[in-house]
């Protein structure tokens, strides 16, 4: 629960809990509320009402009374959960006091409000109507028969139930989840390694880093189509070497892009474009590690194995924690890399090769049974909801540990 | 003078209304007592016929003679030549008539077809259908109209179509008029021919003749590879050989009868005699880019591949050095089969639901996929619906042309069976047999498996 | 002494061997793209002997790609969308992040939870009613479907918060107190600060919808609206075996990437770590 601090090397920096919301995000941020709000007081004299100002002044008065008290209690109060309430408590005292100095019909806070309002509104119209409301009914879609132009029917659980029968879709969940087993463990230690390395005082590491990165950004459908001419099956510099080098013969070469390869060649794929981007995360919460804590292990004898493993990787394990999950998520949501490596020409996939996403477009746009790719979708939504669980719980007991 | 105009496109109107009923009786019997005679005779009368009935069409709906614009759903623009010859000449001999056409790409056109259809918001009038599949999730969105009610009051005489639109009804309804009808046969390349010192093949091959000769084709020479026959990674060009004989469709839920032709293009491909399913996937190889590299031998293809051929020979996009002398055969066959039997594919219009203005619309797909149409179809290489011995001197008289009898008398087609008749489940059937011929042709795996698979997905989509 | 002195040059030489593999594993097909670009379709695949420049570099790829597709098109479309959609998330999402960061309004907590649980919750999910949605719009086939759909997310509001928290409150309240508003101090005080916060949002936004290819595979139908990748994809599978000229629109498509990642690479790391991203 860290504050943010400002560090010379690395700017603003603030440990946040992902996902996190509720007391941890910052106490400071509270700060604003702690004391009357005197530097306002002045401002807002004019605005008082002529009558009562007998009543009001012996009102504000005690009220004045009762916040310096529980600013006062705040310092001391070790329980957090008291704390909490009290600050909460000093929060509403200010706002009456506000109202009470101003009486205007546009309270304070609903003034404060307005403005905050004002800011998120942009945002918020546009991700409540883009994504909030399809989400909604992304939900209530599972349950439903529809074509997309005839009339709507209800169909229960139908769609869930024909799951369990239909060999695409089992494909398509098993691909997804291998490709994922593959993937995540192998991007994580590939950039993490990298980090490592590139978070060395080594000469041009500058230049190291950009490399690295260049996969990241260069677009699927140009470097796959890249990927495909490396790894072609009979004219591909890879085959090449191993039948010229290697004296693979000539039956026995890779067939990268089909068969059991196909999920083999999509995650090594994966891997190359990506690490570059979790390094970059990686190298992020390198640099958070404070040089101190290696200097103690050095004093203490430990060797380079040891530093990674008693300073690196449990100082890293909130970082491990994002990637872990960033990875996932983005693991399960593959489509492009399929379709561009396995499709050929026509971009179908086998049931060597097919994904969920693969399948809940088919499902949509081919096929216009909305409710049941619907249904696929639920089944995705499920699978990244679980593996976020998981980790957060993990994250959460290794903490308290 | 608007009112002039105006006048006189309502006098035309009545006049047309009442020509073209003349014109469709004299048709009806006009095909089939004399094919030729009859298209002829049209085609001489039809500049001021058809000047006359379109825009008396068009001011009926108009109601005073307004410009009327069709939006139109086509693709390749770019490649295809016919698509900018309709329009321009129906352009000029329906004045007030502009046609808009919106090129949708040809990957997966039906698809975006389908997804533009089915909003409110779709503005197409007239939209080409590629493939069955494709039409029935239009018919069954009900984005497209029944052109019954058209037909029967412009008395179309469907027998000219030869049983094509007979496979695309829809519950006694039709929902498009072909205007295009390709069928698929055999293109070879003379000079590798020549060159090994082999006989062309035959307008009548049995299926062990054509292998037996893709083998002879075949020159394994690392570098210099011939490959005797090719075939795209589509599923028609291996699975369909097999409803050739007429007693099998695609529609039945038993592929056993897929199971020689799979093991033929194999084996072949195992010895090296085509290129392997698993490559062509990796590069996205299209066949046009097989055949004209000119070390294929032979590659089963629909007739549209003849304008292609002889547009891109023209323009000097295909080395006319390593393609230039080709030609073309029927379809082989199977033992027992009468030659010429082969798989036929219709390229079609319709009239979108969300169309204001259907009676124009049907005008330009009634033009289209008429005699008009096909012969600006025949102009360009293109095989219109409408096959009249005509239109097949066009195409064989053709600049470019393969000069020899034969690929003219390929021309000439005894059987055709659709690639995808019409069933209400065809999309779902297409979809898993597309995906397993995918996964026997890469290896995955073994054709038995594969045909049982398919057996067992498509009943249960049957069944349903 | 020495041979620790020893041990740190073979370590360091270690180091730099390794690292000199991984740029060559990350940048050879980068090389190969740029090689073939220049080779005629036979020299594409020719081992024996391999060269990286051919003898007759075949520069005509990079002006006949402009002419076989609408390239031209395509990249303008792609353009437009991405600044678009790049100016649209930096504005609306430090705005709003501005907001959940340093003011204090109701429902605070519940409206920033609506952006943090969705981040987890894949787009693929609801991409199929997202799409009936805004078709029922009239947005198919329109290039403000892809804007809609990219310029509201809820990562880059969750990013610019984690920065703005980062920055103490004490310099908007001394704002306050000499009376700028609340707008003021966003642009006066906030903007100027988050340089980093915005440049990495920019190379997270620029590089995802100028490489997207489902969203607009959904929403891009006809040819006058697709983008680069959609142009590029079809060009493949048009012209499967025209290697140098594939290769040719490749490069052409991954420039102006480039060029924007090397601008703002300088503040990467620095973003990534004062957004929260790292965890």
């Amino acid at each position: 629960m860290a504050a943010p601090f400002y560090d010379r090397r690395r700017g603003y920096v603030l440990r946040v809990r992902f996902g996190g919301r509720g007391p941890g995000k910052a106490p400071d941020q509270r700060k604003a509320d702690y004391g009357p709000r005197t530097a306002d007081t002045g401002k807002e004299n004019h605005h008082m009402p002529k009558m009562d100002e007998a009543r009001k002044a012996e009102r504000l008065d005690s009220l004045q009374g009762r916040l310096t008290k529980l600013i006062a209690d705040v310092r001391t109060e070790a329980d957090i959960r008291k704390k909490r309430k009290m600050i909460g408590e000093i929060g509403n005292l200010n706002r009456r006091i506000d109202k009470l100095k101003s009486g205007r019909v546009l309270s304070r806070e609903a003034k404060r409000d307005l403005v905050a309002y004002s800011f998120i509104a942009p945002n918020f119209i546009g991700f409540c109507v883009f994504t909030l409301i399809p989400i909604v009914f992304a939900f209530g879609l599972a349950f439903l028969r529809w074509d997309g132009s005839n009339p709507i029917e209800w169909a229960g659980i139908g769609n869930f139930m024909k799951l369990g029968d239909d060999v695409f879709f089992k494909a398509a969940l098993k691909n997804t989840i291998i490709y994922c087993v593959g993937t995540v463990p192998l991007t994580m230690i590939a950039s993490l390694a990298l980090a490592i390395v590139l978070n060395q005082k080594v000469k041009g590491r500058g230049i190291f880093r950009t490399f690295a990165f260049f996969p990241y950004v260069a677009s699927l459908v140009a470097i796959t189509a890249v990927w495909k001419m490396l790894f072609h099956p009979s004219k591909g510099p890879i085959n090449n070497l191993l039948y010229n080098v290697f004296h693979v013969a000539q039956e026995d070469l890779p067939q990268w892009f089909s068969g059991g390869l196909v999920l083999v060649s999509m995650i090594l794929f994966s891997v190359w474009k990506y690490m570059g981007y979790y390094m970059v995360i990686y190298l992020a919460g390198l640099q958070g590690i404070s040089a101190e804590l290696y200097e103690a292990a050095s004093l203490d004898g430990a060797g380079t194995w040891n530093k990674f493993r008693y300073v690196t990787w449990p100082q890293l394990s909130s970082t491990t924690f994002f990637v872990v999950v960033m990875l996932t998520i983005n693991c399960f949501k593959v489509y492009d890399i399929a379709v561009m490596l396995a499709g050929g020409g026509s971009g179908e996939l086998t049931t060597s090769s097919t994904v969920l996403v693969y399948y809940i477009y088919q499902k949509a746009f081919v096929d216009w049974d909305l409710g049941y790719s619907s249904a696929v979708a639920m089944v995705l939504f499920v699978m990244v909801l679980l593996v976020t669980i998981i980790q957060f719980v993990g994250q959460a007991r290794k903490e308290k540990a | 003078m608007k009112k002039k105009v105006i006048s006189m496109v309502l006098a035309a109107a009545m006049a047309a209304s009442l020509l073209t009923g003349c014109g469709d009786d004299a048709q009806t019997d006009g095909p089939g007592s004399s094919p030729e005679a009859g298209t002829g005779s049209d085609a001489e009368k039809s500049p001021e016929a058809g000047t006359g009935s379109e825009a008396g069409g068009d001011s009926q709906q108009g109601g005073s003679g307004e410009a009327v614009t069709l939006k139109w759903a086509i693709w390749d623009q770019e490649t295809t030549a016919y698509w900018n010859d309709i329009k321009k000449e129906y352009e000029a001999t329906h004045e007030g008539v502009t046609i808009e056409m919106v090129d949708l790409g040809s990957s997966d056109y039906m698809t975006v077809l389908a997804t533009e259809l089915s909003g409110e918001g779709t503005d197409f009038d007239v939209v080409t259908i590629k493939d069955v599949p494709g039409y029935a999730t239009l018919v069954q969105k009900n984005t497209i109209l029944a052109l019954d009610d058209y037909i029967k009051k412009d008395g179309v005489d469907l027998e000219k179509y030869a049983g094509a639109t007979d496979q695309v009804v829809v519950d006694g309804k039709l929902y498009e008029l072909p205007f295009r009808n390709d069928f698929w046969v055999l293109f070879y390349n003379k000079d590798l021919f020549d060159a090994k010192k082999v006989a062309y093949p035959t307008n009548d091959m049995t299926f062990e003749e054509y292998d037996e000769l893709a083998r002879k084709m075949t020159d394994t020479t690392f570098g210099a590879q011939v490959y005797g026959a090719h075939y795209h990674t589509w599923r028609s060009a291996v699975q369909l050989f097999g409803v050739l004989d007429g007693q099998h469709t695609i529609l039945d839920g038993q592929y056993d009868f897929f199971k020689p032709y799979y093991e033929m293009v194999l084996n072949q491909e195992k010895d090296g005699v085509a290129r392997k399913y698993s490559d062509l996937k990796t590069e996205g190889l299209h066949y046009s880019a097989a055949f004209s590299s000119g070390d294929v031998a032979m590659l089963n293809m629909g007739s549209w591949f003849i304008a292609t051929m002889i547009t891109n020979l023209q323009t000097g996009e295909y080395d006319s050095e390593l393609c230039g002398n080709w030609g073309i055969v029927k379809y082989p066959h199977a033992e027992g089969v009468e030659a010429g039997s082969t798989l036929g594919t219709i390229t079609g219009l319709a009239v979108t639901s969300a169309c204001d203005t259907p009676d124009a619309a049907w005008e330009f797909v009634k033009w289209v996929s008429g005699e008009e149409g096909a012969k600006v179809m025949a102009s360009s290489g293109n095989f219109p619906a409408i096959m009249t011995d005509e239109v097949k001197n066009m195409i064989a008289g053709l600049e470019g042309f393969p000069a020899d009898e034969a690929s003219k008398e390929a021309l000439s087609v005894s059987n055709l069976y659709l690639e995808v008749p019409y069933a209400p489940n065809v999309s779902e059937i297409n979809s898993v047999l597309d995906s397993y011929h995918g996964s026997i042709m890469a290896g995955e795996m073994s054709v038995d498996e594969g045909i049982e698979a398919m057996n067992t997905e498509v009943q249960k989509i049957l069944n349903q | 002494m020495k041979s620790a002195h020893k041990k740190a040059v073979i370590g360091k030489a270690a180091v730099y061997i390794i690292l000199i593999l991984i740029a060559l594993i990350m940048i050879i097909p980068f090389l190969w793209m740029l090689s073939a670009s220049i080779k005629s379709d036979r020299e594409v695949f020719q081992m024996n002997p391999f060269v990286w420049i051919p003898e007759n570099p075949k520069w005509s790829n990079y002006s006949d790609i402009w002419t076989k597709i609408p390239f031209g098109r395509f990249v303008g479309n792609t353009v437009y969308l991405t600044v678009v959609v790049t100016l649209l998330q930096l504005l609306t999402s430090s705005f709003a992040a501005y907001s959940f960061a340093k003011l204090h309004f109701r429902h605070k907590n519940g409206l920033f939870l609506a952006y943090i649980a969705t981040i987890a919750m894949p787009w693929q999910v609801y991409m199929v009613p997202q799409f009936i949605m805004m078709r029922k719009m009239g947005l198919n086939d329109k290039l403000l479907a892809i804007i809609c759909l990219q310029a509201f997310s809820a990562f880059g509001v969750f990013m610019m918060k984690q920065f703005y928290e980062g920055i103490p409150d004490d310099l908007c309240e001394a704002a306050r107190i000499d009376g700028m508003s609340e707008y003021k101090i966003y642009a006066k005080i906030m903007l100027p600060l988050s340089k980093p916060a915005l440049s990495t949002l920019t190379i997270f936004t620029f590089v995802a919808t100028w490489n997207d290819y489902l969203g607009p595979l959904i929403y891009l139908k006809s040819q006058e609206k697709k983008t680069i990748q959609l142009g590029l994809k079809m060009f493949i599978s048009q012209y499967s075996s025209d290697y140098g000229l594939i290769m040719a629109g490749s490069v052409l498509s991954l420039i102006p990437v480039l060029i924007v990642f090397l601008v703002l690479q300088k503040y990467f790391v620095e973003g990534v770590a004062s957004t929260g991203l790292k965890g």
